[in-house]
């Protein structure tokens, strides 16, 4: 076999002395006592392991804390919005059991449809956390589930730390896995799907992505069907946490069919790759939620398709052993085009029978990048669906992102098979993250990666000690020579002419001189020092909000802190009766779900467009459009969103226009997204826009009585503060809905929906009443009135006593 | 003067020859212009003929000519909506007689009753496009066209004779493949392609931003002044910018792990280079970035 890789070989040496060197100046504090550890340097593994751990911890360490700034601000609370759903089917679970978790009918949500959730979660998140809560409670340690839901994120951006940690050192070194590892504990792109209290699949999927592929490539290396089954059960573990296991059963098989196309077929590669297929198929299946998806939809079948071929090319090999040249050229031809084309041929038929179902909408918007604009509102609706930008590239992920091609390119210059996984991985990811700023999480363990692997290759050629290696002509050289042996495998490579060629250069150091040396040094660590602290920043400022409870900062620095969304889901819990529907969009249905405890009619699982849509038409008609939709669906109160009090941005107006569309997509006939512009064409909430808008639900919603509340000193009447206009429709009265609560800051308003009974009522005049009202003060005497004195005049609030006339 | 059912008989098998009637005055007249009618009539005002040079007409022409195949071969096609054409250059008297001024316009005469205000097209709110057209009829006839693209080929057949191309290619050079395992080559083909994703090619593609700048003293502005968007040059910059900073790295690594015994001189000015590079060019990537995030406190070097 011949050697692949001379660098890896030479790696560690350099490592060990540099690690060495560090040890020994944190240690004893001087070159001086420099020969004193010599002994240690015979054996430096113990070394190596103690500075690893010690790397490792302060890594977690670091990220952990990093990611505390908003239960440190605030308090230990659930973010956002899909947070809350996991809350609280991992309450759900924790209160009635696992299995009742997955047989689970939430008659609360998507009323009158109902949601089953057992089979529609990926249910990795609550078993993990409710694992956890059980694990501490044996230990009669008692701690509520919303803890460990806080805390689950941070705790396991540690365990994504050490995976990413191995799974470096497996394709380059043990220092570039240490370089990895810390950056990917604080990097902002990774940091904001898991700061503390964001309790969310990404958070533990992560780790599951990174340790599959840690179990990957070493059985990609190793060849042994051990790792391959553990790379298979780890996969399971993805597979229930987040759908982005998709990721890991494409890229795997398109590692494998390179691996083919450069002619690096090997046993090794053939026991990895149908192991943890077919493993990874059975088990994957086992999740309710996927079910017989691996074997019925598009995305899955490019993993099939590798395992045919793979297989083909196998019994080909085989076949090679028995026939003459000129045969098996023949064979090889004929058998591997008929195979692949009966493979394409099975898929296609198959496709159109209807077996295998064509590649479901959000998946087909990643290649044809239009489409969800064109066909799909409500995916083209979410913000985490957009393209990225330079901008959020370098906000995420700063230096690394500018050097992180270096990596590819060693990677590439030293390939070996287990590299050629990670330059896929990363031109599949940055392609996945231009597209959608979502999918920035899979890009950005591979850019720790490769980062890790440029700064290591840069450190370890700039902090060799020259010094250190002329010293060690007599005193280092055995050392080195056993080291040596210990990691080229007792010799058994000859050593290859680049190698000697180091090997002799090594004794007159690299030749750059000290100076030289000591600046590159320290101009990287500034950079990397920079780096540092732009991440704590944009911890800091972007990603530690939870968005339900948001601070303003007066210019004097005092703290405000606005309350409103958990004061009306607190109202609704406390005031509503219990079956009572709550309409809203959709952002919100999970919220109400969660901290209102009451039922809504769509929420943030955007399964069903048509209710979605019904719900939109409802908020974007008028009210006696909206009020047989409201019945027909039984809602009791309707929840709108409204910021122009306070001027808060994510409102429902600024969404409205989403609504509009959605309801479009049904009915293009009764809503129609121009009627809500002005002439112009422009979105205004000013008396120039048009009547349709200005009388629509969503917009008497938001404005009643509006006009009557001052929001700032000399503001004009009806000034709404967040679009700082002054509003088109003042003074209007709703029919069919009454105010019902309204919080501190308007942000939250909610309205009780009047029943058809109230409407039935005839008034009658006073005197074809059968019930005639009495009078019921009677004259003359009265027993336990107020005391009245005399020829004092009474007092009335809010009017003068009057003066006696003169 | 036809009768009303002549004409609708004479409609309906020209559309069935072809989607798009052609008219000229006198055609127009009779068929747009004369009541009582039952169908509505959509017509383009254009000026095809390649003298006049109108690049968007022939555009438009397109899209409208996709609705009108759409319609022609739906399910829902019908003698209540017609497809026109009236060129310039064929019937100028037609674009005086409506005070059409400019080309292309699209026009719906209204089954009953006198055109409205929305009954002329506004390309400007709508957009080009089949689609909107398609939209825009269903507003003012309620006939929902369900717009059928015939298939764009030419991006396929691009592809087949590249993979044709290089195929070729390969089987030339059958005996020579070398160059396919020349990992620099690959090193720079996967670099590019990064640098070109990292860089934010894909939103420019998809939102399709200005190339550049102007603002009113007529200046030029090569970076976008928030982060919410970015212009195409500036994307430019920023692989410029990304290349200097993975050179400068890479001559710094090769540098001091080049173990060759050239001259140390060489050496030693190949890593100043690169440090430089690196440090410059990270630096302004920073001040860059600075300037579009407002409010971010940090910066290397430069301002």
């Amino acid at each position: 076999m011949r050697n692949k890789n001379p660098r890896k070989a030479l790696n560690p040496r350099v490592k060990v002395v540099v690690y060495a060197k560090m040890a020994s100046s944190t240690v004893s504090g001087g070159p001086g006592s420099y020969l004193n550890i010599k002994s240690v340097l015979f054996n430096p593994t113990g070394w190596r392991s103690l500075i690893t751990f010690t790397v490792l911890a302060l890594a977690w360490l670091a990220g952990f804390s990093s990611r505390l700034f908003s239960v440190i601000r605030f308090e230990s609370i659930i973010h956002e919005f899909d947070p809350w759903f996991n809350y609280r089917s991992t309450a759900y679970m924790v209160k009635h059991g696992f299995y009742n978790f997955l047989n689970w009918f939430d008659d609360r949500a998507w009323y009158p449809l109902g949601r089953i959730v057992g089979g529609t979660v990926y249910p990795g998140l609550m078993i993990t956390s409710g694992a956890i809560h059980h694990i501490l409670h044996l230990l009669n340690i008692p701690i509520h589930i919303q803890e460990i839901c806080v805390f689950l994120a941070p705790i396991f951006s540690g365990m994504t730390a050490i995976a990413t940690y191995l799974l470096t050192k497996e394709l380059w070194s043990n220092g570039a896995g240490l370089f990895a590892a810390s950056f990917i504990a604080i990097v902002p792109g990774y940091i904001s799907r898991s700061v503390a209290g964001s309790y969310d699949n990404e958070g533990i999927a992560i780790f599951a992505l990174m340790f599959t592929y840690y179990l990957w490539v070493k059985s990609v290396k190793t060849g042994t069907t051990f790792w391959a089954a553990m790379a298979a059960f780890s996969y399971m573990y993805m597979v229930s946490a987040w759908g982005g296991y998709v990721f890991i059963i494409n890229l795997v098989p398109l590692h494998v069919f390179v691996l083919l196309l450069m002619g690096r077929f090997s046993l090794r590669i053939y026991t990895a790759y149908t192991v943890f297929y077919i493993v990874g198929l059975i088990m994957s299946m086992q999740i309710p939620f996927v079910g017989f998806q691996p074997v019925r939809t598009s995305e899955h079948m490019a993993a099939a398709g590798v395992f045919v071929l793979l297989n083909v090319v196998g019994g080909l090999r085989y076949i090679q052993g028995f026939m003459s040249k000129a045969e098996f050229r023949y064979l090889a031809v004929f058998g591997s085009a008929i195979a692949a084309g009966v493979v394409f041929l099975g898929v296609v038929v198959l496709t159109y029978a209807g077996f295998i179902a064509p590649w479901s909408g959000r998946f087909y918007s990643l290649w044809d990048t239009g489409y969800a604009k064109l066909h799909i509102p409500i995916i083209a609706s979410v913000s985490e669906h957009q393209p990225t930008t330079w901008f959020a590239f370098f906000f995420d992920l700063h230096i690394l992102i500018a050097v992180f091609p270096v990596g590819v390119w060693y990677c590439i210059r030293y390939i070996t098979d287990e590299r050629v996984f990670i330059v896929l991985y990363a031109l599949t990811a940055t392609y996945f993250a231009g597209v959608m700023v979502r999918l920035m999480l899979t890009l950005t363990p591979v850019v720790c990666v490769l980062s890790g692997i440029a700064f290591s290759e840069l450190f370890s050629v700039y902090m060799k000690d020259e010094d250190g290696k002329k010293h060690g002509d007599e005193s280092n050289g055995d050392a080195a020579d056993r080291n040596n042996k210990m990691y080229d495998k007792a010799g058994k490579v000859p050593k290859m002419k680049h190698e000697v060629a180091k090997e002799d250069a090594g004794t007159a150091g690299t030749g750059l001189g000290m100076n030289l040396r000591s600046i590159v040094v320290v101009a990287m660590l500034m950079m990397l020092l920079l780096f540092a602290v732009h991440c704590t920043w944009v911890t800091s400022h972007a990603y530690s909000s939870p968005s339900i409870i948001i601070a303003t900062y007066s210019h004097d620095g005092t703290r405000h802190i606005i309350d409103d969304f958990r004061e009306a889901y607190y109202w609704l819990w406390q005031n509503t009766p219990e079956d009572s529907r709550i309409m809203s969009w959709w952002d919100y249905g999970y919220q109400i779900a969660g901290m209102g405890n009451r039922t809504t009619l769509v929420d943030n699982n955007t399964w069903n467009n048509t209710h979605i849509a019904l719900v939109g038409k409802a908020m974007a008609s008028n009210e006696s459009t909206a009020y047989p939709i409201m019945l027909s669906l039984g809602v009791d109160y309707v929840l709108v969103i409204f910021g122009g009090a306070i001027g808060y941005s994510g409102d429902d107006i600024n969404k409205f226009l989403w609504m509009v569309r959605i309801a479009e997509g049904e009915w293009p006939t009764e809503v129609r997204e121009k009627d809500y512009f002005t002439e112009r064409g422009e979105y205004k909430v000013n008396n120039e826009a048009t009547d349709i808008f200005l009388n629509c639900m969503m917009y008497k919603m938001c404005y009643y009585k509006f006009a009557d509340h001052a929001v700032s000193f000399g503001a004009p009447r009806g000034y709404d503060r967040l679009r700082s206009t002054v509003i088109g429709n003042m003074d209007f009265d709703l029919k069919y809905l009454e105010e019902a609560y309204t919080t501190e800051n308007w942000i939250v308003r909610i309205y009780k929906v009047k029943k058809p009974e109230s409407f039935i009522r005839h008034r009658i005049p006073a005197t074809k009443r059968v019930v005639k009202p009495r009078n019921f003060l009677k004259k003359g005497k009265k027993v336990g009135g107020k005391g009245v004195i005399k020829n004092r005049p009474s007092i009335t609030k809010g009017k003068r006593p009057q003066k006696p006339m003169r | 003067m036809k009768s009303l059912g002549e004409r609708v008989q004479q409609l309906t098998e020209n559309a069935m020859k072809k989607s798009i009637t052609r008219m000229n005055k006198e055609k127009f007249m009779l068929y747009a212009k004369s009541v009582p009618r039952n169908y509505s009539l959509v017509v383009m005002f254009t000026a095809l003929s390649s003298k006049r040079q109108c690049a968007i007409c022939r555009q438009a022409f397109d899209e409208f000519q996709i609705v009108a195949n759409s319609f022609r071969y739906s399910q829902s096609f019908s003698n209540k909506l017609f497809f026109g054409l009236v060129d310039f250059d064929e019937a100028s008297d037609v674009f005086q007689y409506m005070k059409v001024n400019a080309a292309p316009q699209i026009m719906h005469f209204p089954g009953k009753g006198k055109q409205k205000k929305g009954d002329v097209m506004d390309f400007g709110m709508y957009g080009l496009s089949a689609e909107a057209v398609a939209k825009w009829i269903l507003e003012r006839t309620e006939i929902q066209i369900r717009v059928f693209r015939p298939p764009n080929y030419s991006g396929s057949i691009a592809i087949l004779i590249l993979f044709v191309l290089v195929a070729g290619l390969l089987y030339l050079r059958r005996n020579n493949l070398d160059f396919l395992a020349n990992k620099t080559m690959w090193g720079l083909a996967c670099l590019g392609f990064m640098f070109a994703m990292i860089s934010g090619q894909m939103w420019n593609h998809i939102r399709s931003p200005p190339f550049i700048h102007r603002n009113h003293q007529g200046n030029f502005g090569y970076i976008y002044g928030s982060s919410q968007g970015q212009l195409v040059l500036e994307t430019y910059i920023v692989i410029g910018i990304y290349a200097a900073i993975v050179f400068g790295m890479i001559l710094m690594i090769e540098s001091g792990s080049n173990t060759s015994k050239t001259d140390v001189g060489k050496k030693k000015l190949q890593a100043v280079i690169g440090l430089a590079l690196m440090a410059f060019f990270f630096s302004l990537l920073l001040s860059i970035f600075r300037s579009k995030s407002g409010g971010y406190p940090y910066s290397f070097l430069l301002k």
